[in-house]
C-alpha cells in the first residue's frame, strides 16, 4: 500500500515554512463576501510532507491567499478557530485523516465540504492533482472530464494518509465561536 | 420529513415551531444535509433500517432555553436527545439512541463559567471542549493542568457523563469521579443543582462533593434523567517535573507478582501516575487497542509462535525471549511532581519490584514542566502532559476487513480483575476469538491500567460501510459479551447498538438494577421524552411499545 510517507517522499517543508509565519498574521482577504467562490485562506496540513514541485506549484498559484498551517494539536486549534471564525470559504491540501477531523471541526463553524479531489492521492505531483488544486485556488470547480466527484463527506479509508485537495464553504449558522467566559 | 415515533405530523410541526420560537429559526435543523451531521460516522448500523438517525436538531444557547425546550418536548411528547459536542465517535457520536429523536445540540453553550486557580476547579457548560479549556488556561496563564482523553476535541462535561477517562494522575483520570457539582434540567423542565449547589449562594459547590443527603450525581452518568447544563471539575496543579521509569521482567508469568506488587503501591498511593504494560518480545505496545492497521513486522521465530493457528504457546515465547536476551514484559510508570518526590517514588518501585528475579530498572530523564513548544512538537503522545490533540486519527491508513474498507472502530470494553491471572486469562480468551474471526490487531494485547483497582481490556473492532460485514461484527461482539459475562467480566461503556445487550448482562436478581433504573425513569420522566433508550433505560410506555 502506498502511504503518505512513501508517496510524497522527502519534499520541501513548504507548509511548515509558509504557515508558521502566516497563522499569526492571518487575515481574510474579504469578510462576509457574497460570492461563495472567493477563497479566504489556504490550509496546508503540516503533518504531511509535500513534494518540492507541488509546493512550488501551490506557491505560484496561491496569489496573495493567506496560507494557514494545520496541526491537530492545541496550539494549532487556536489558529484554526481564528480562520474558521473569519472565513467564508477555504481551500485545503491535507491528508485524508486530517480532512476527516477538519471537516467535523469546520461543521461547527457552519462550513460544509463542497468539493474534494482524491487525484492527489495517487501522485501528488501529477497534472490531475495540479489541475484540481489550481481550480480550487481560483475558486472554480475542476473541469477535467475524468473527474469523478467523490462522496462529499470524507470518511476514513485506505487513503487516510494520502493527500487530498478540498474546498469548504460557510453555508450554515456558526455554532461555535471561541470559548466564552462569564 | 422524518417523524419521531408515535408523533403525528401536526404535533411535530407544532413542536418545531415552538422550538424555533425559543432558540430562533436558524437554530432548528430539519434538512437532510444538516441532519447528516448528526449521524455517528463510526456507526456499526450505518445505512441499515436500525441506524439511529435524528428527525431534527435544535441548538439552544443557554440553560434557560433548555428548560423551555424540555417543556415543549413534554407538551408534544417529542423524544429529545441532548449531546454536548457529539464527537464521541464509536460510542454514538452525535446520533440519538432512539431513531427519530430530536437532537438537542448543546455545543453553542461553550461558556467557561468559573475557574478557580486557588482551589483548583473549573465550571463548564457542555460545549466546552478539552481544546477550549486547555487553550483558555494557557491564554490566562493559570497554574492548572487538565486531564484529557484521546482524542481531545470532545466535551469536558460530555466525556465525564459518558464515563470517559484520561491518562495523568489517578484522582483525575476518571473524569466523572473528578467532577464536583452538577446543574441539570430535569425531564419535567425543572432546574436542579446537586451537592452543595442546592444551597442558594453556596460558596463550596465545587469543593465538597458529598453535599447533604443522598449523593445523586451518579444518576446522571450514562443515563437519561436530565440535561446536564453545568458541571464542576477538580483540576490539578501543574507538576514541576515529569519522568518515566521502565521496569522489565524476564518471563510472561512474572505478570502475576508484577501486578500484585504494583497494586499495593497504587493502593498506598505511592504510584499515582499511569503505568502501562508492553512486551519487548512480542512488540506489543502500551495501549495496543489504539493501534490501527496490520501487525508490525516481528522476529520470524517469535512471529511464528504468535501466529500459531492453535494459539500462542507462552512457554515457547518465554524461551524465544530468553534466547534473544529480551525481557518478556516491560512496565513504564509516569511520575509527576518535585524531583525528590519522583526519585523517592522510583526508589519505592525499585525496592518493591526488585523482589522479582531478573527485574531491571531504568529511570528516564526528569524533565522540567511545562514542555516547551519544541518539545511538544517532538512528543508523539501529549496526553500524559495534559495536552489535547487529535493525533489518534493519524495513526496510519485504514485497512480492510472481510473485503470491506474499515471506516472506524467500535470498542468492546470489559472490566476485568486487577490480577496477573485475570490478565492472562483475558488475553487468552480474547486472542482466541480474534484468531477465530481473523480480526485485525495485535495477536497479543495487554489490559489497560487506566482504572485504579481493575483492568480495562478494551478491544477495538473494525466498523465498515458494508451491512453484511457489520452484521458479522455485531455477532462477534455479542459473542465477546457473552464469553465475558460467563467469566464475571462486564463492560463499562458501549456503543448505542449494544446498550440493551450489555444492560442485559447486569442481571443480578432477575434484573433488579434495570428495574430500579426504570422505576426512577418512570418517576422523573413519565412522558419518556429524555433520551429514550440511552443505556437501555426507558420509561413505561416505551417499554410497552418495544422501545418506541
Amino acid at each position: 500500500m502506498v502511504t503518505r510517507r512513501t508517496a510524497i517522499g522527502a519534499g520541501l517543508a513548504f507548509a511548515a515554512v509558509a504557515c508558521s509565519a502566516a497563522v499569526g498574521a492571518y487575515a481574510p482577504t474579504t469578510r462576509h463576501r457574497r460570492d461563495a467562490r472567493s477563497i479566504d485562506a489556504l490550509l496546508i496540513d503540516q503533518s504531511v510532507e509535500m513534494s518540492r514541485p507541488m509546493a512550488a506549484f501551490i506557491e505560484a498559484n496561491r496569489r496573495a491567499l493567506p496560507v494557514v498551517g494545520v496541526q491537530l494539536d492545541a496550539p494549532g486549534q487556536v489558529g484554526l478557530m481564528r480562520v474558521l471564525d473569519k472565513s467564508q470559504a477555504i481551500v485545503g491540501v491535507s491528508s485524508g485523516a486530517t480532512l476527516f477531523c477538519l471537516e467535523r471541526i469546520a461543521w461547527d463553524h457552519g462550513f460544509r465540504l463542497t468539493a474534494r479531489s482524491e487525484r492527489c492521492a495517487g501522485d501528488p505531483g501529477d497534472d490531475a492533482c495540479r489541475q484540481d488544486v489550481a481550480a480550487y485556488l481560483a475558486g472554480a470547480q475542476p473541469l477535467a472530464a475524468s473527474f469523478t466527484p467523490p462522496a462529499r463527506a470524507y470518511r476514513p479509508s485506505r487513503a487516510d494518509g494520502m493527500l487530498h485537495a478540498w474546498v469548504m464553504q460557510k453555508s450554515s449558522p456558526q455554532f461555535r465561536l471561541s470559548f466564552r467566559e462569564i | 420529513m422524518k417523524l419521531p415515533p408515535n408523533v403525528s405530523n401536526a404535533d411535530f410541526t407544532a413542536a418545531l415551531k415552538a422550538f424555533a420560537s425559543i432558540v430562533g429559526d436558524q437554530w432548528v435543523f430539519t434538512t437532510d444535509e444538516d441532519l447528516e451531521l448528526y449521524r455517528d460516522s463510526y456507526s456499526i448500523l450505518w445505512g441499515e433500517a436500525d441506524e439511529r438517525t435524528a428527525s431534527a436538531a435544535v441548538a439552544p444557547d443557554s440553560a434557560d432555553q433548555v428548560v423551555e425546550l424540555v417543556k415543549v418536548a413534554n407538551r408534544y411528547r417529542i423524544p429529545i436527545y441532548p449531546i454536548s459536542t457529539g464527537k464521541n465517535l464509536g460510542y454514538g457520536g452525535a446520533a440519538p439512541a432512539l431513531a427519530g429523536s430530536v437532537v438537542v445540540d448543546l455545543k453553542r453553550m461553550n461558556r467557561i463559567v468559573e475557574i478557580d486557580e486557588r482551589h483548583g476547579y473549573v465550571v463548564v457548560e457542555p460545549g466546552v471542549s478539552y481544546f477550549d479549556l486547555y487553550n483558555f488556561i494557557q491564554e490566562k496563564g493559570l497554574k492548572l493542568w487538565i486531564d484529557v482523553p484521546s482524542p481531545g476535541w470532545g466535551s469536558v462535561l460530555g466525556n465525564a457523563l459518558d464515563g470517559g477517562v484520561g491518562v495523568t494522575l489517578a484522582p483525575y483520570r476518571n473524569h466523572f469521579e473528578a467532577h464536583c457539582g452538577i446543574e441539570v434540567v430535569l425531564p419535567n423542565g425543572r432546574m436542579m443543582r446537586t451537592g452543595m449547589g442546592a444551597l442558594p449562594g453556596a460558596k463550596t459547590w465545587q469543593q465538597f462533593k458529598p453535599g447533604f443527603g443522598p449523593r445523586i450525581d451518579g444518576l446522571f452518568k450514562q443515563s437519561n434523567y436530565g440535561v446536564v447544563t453545568k458541571m464542576g471539575f477538580w483540576l490539578m496543579p501543574p507538576p514541576e517535573n515529569f519522568a518515566t521509569g521502565v521496569v522489565s521482567v524476564p518471563k510472561f508469568r512474572d505478570i502475576i507478582p508484577l501486578v500484585d506488587i504494583i497494586g499495593r503501591l497504587e493502593q498506598s498511593k505511592v504510584v499515582q501516575g499511569l503505568w502501562n504494560l508492553s512486551s519487548p518480545t512480542t512488540g506489543t505496545p502500551p495501549f495496543a487497542a489504539h493501534e490501527a492497521g496490520p501487525p508490525k513486522p516481528l522476529d520470524p521465530t517469535i512471529a511464528a509462535i504468535l501466529n500459531d493457528p492453535a494459539g500462542v504457546d507462552m512457554d515457547k515465547l518465554d524461551a524465544a525471549a530468553q534466547s534473544k536476551g529480551l525481557p518478556f514484559l516491560a512496565c513504564d510508570f509516569n511520575f509527576y511532581g518535585p524531583a525528590k518526590l519522583i526519585k523517592a517514588q522510583w526508589d519505592c518501585v525499585c525496592d518493591a519490584l526488585g523482589t522479582i528475579p531478573g527485574a531491571k530498572f531504568k529511570l528516564g530523564e526528569i524533565r522540567k514542566m511545562p514542555l516547551s513548544p519544541q518539545e511538544q512538537t517532538k512528543t508523539r503522545d501529549l496526553g500524559p502532559f495534559g495536552i489535547p490533540t487529535l493525533k489518534t486519527f493519524d495513526l496510519g491508513p485504514m485497512f480492510s476487513y472481510e473485503g470491506a474498507d474499515v471506516v472506524g472502530h467500535v470498542f468492546f470494553s470489559p472490566v476485568i480483575p486487577r490480577t496477573g491471572e485475570a490478565a492472562m486469562e483475558a488475553m487468552d480468551v480474547f486472542a482466541a476469538i480474534g484468531r477465530k474471526y481473523k480480526l485485525p490487531g495485535p495477536p497479543l494485547q495487554f489490559p489497560s491500567t487506566i482504572f485504579e483497582r481493575a483492568f480495562l481490556f478494551a478491544v477495538g473492532l473494525p466498523v465498515t460501510r458494508s451491512p453484511t460485514v457489520n452484521a458479522k461484527l455485531r455477532d462477534i461482539i455479542r459473542e465477546l459479551v457473552a464469553v465475558s459475562a460467563e467469566r464475571g467480566w462486564g463492560e463499562y461503556r458501549t456503543a448505542p447498538a449494544f446498550y440493551d445487550l450489555i444492560m442485559g448482562t447486569y442481571s443480578y436478581n432477575d434484573h433488579a438494577l434495570r428495574e430500579f433504573l426504570e422505576t426512577i425513569k418512570d418517576a422523573v420522566d413519565p412522558n419518556g421524552i429524555m433520551s429514550p433508550g440511552r443505556y437501555a433505560i426507558r420509561s413505561h410506555h416505551r417499554r410497552e411499545s418495544n422501545g418506541d
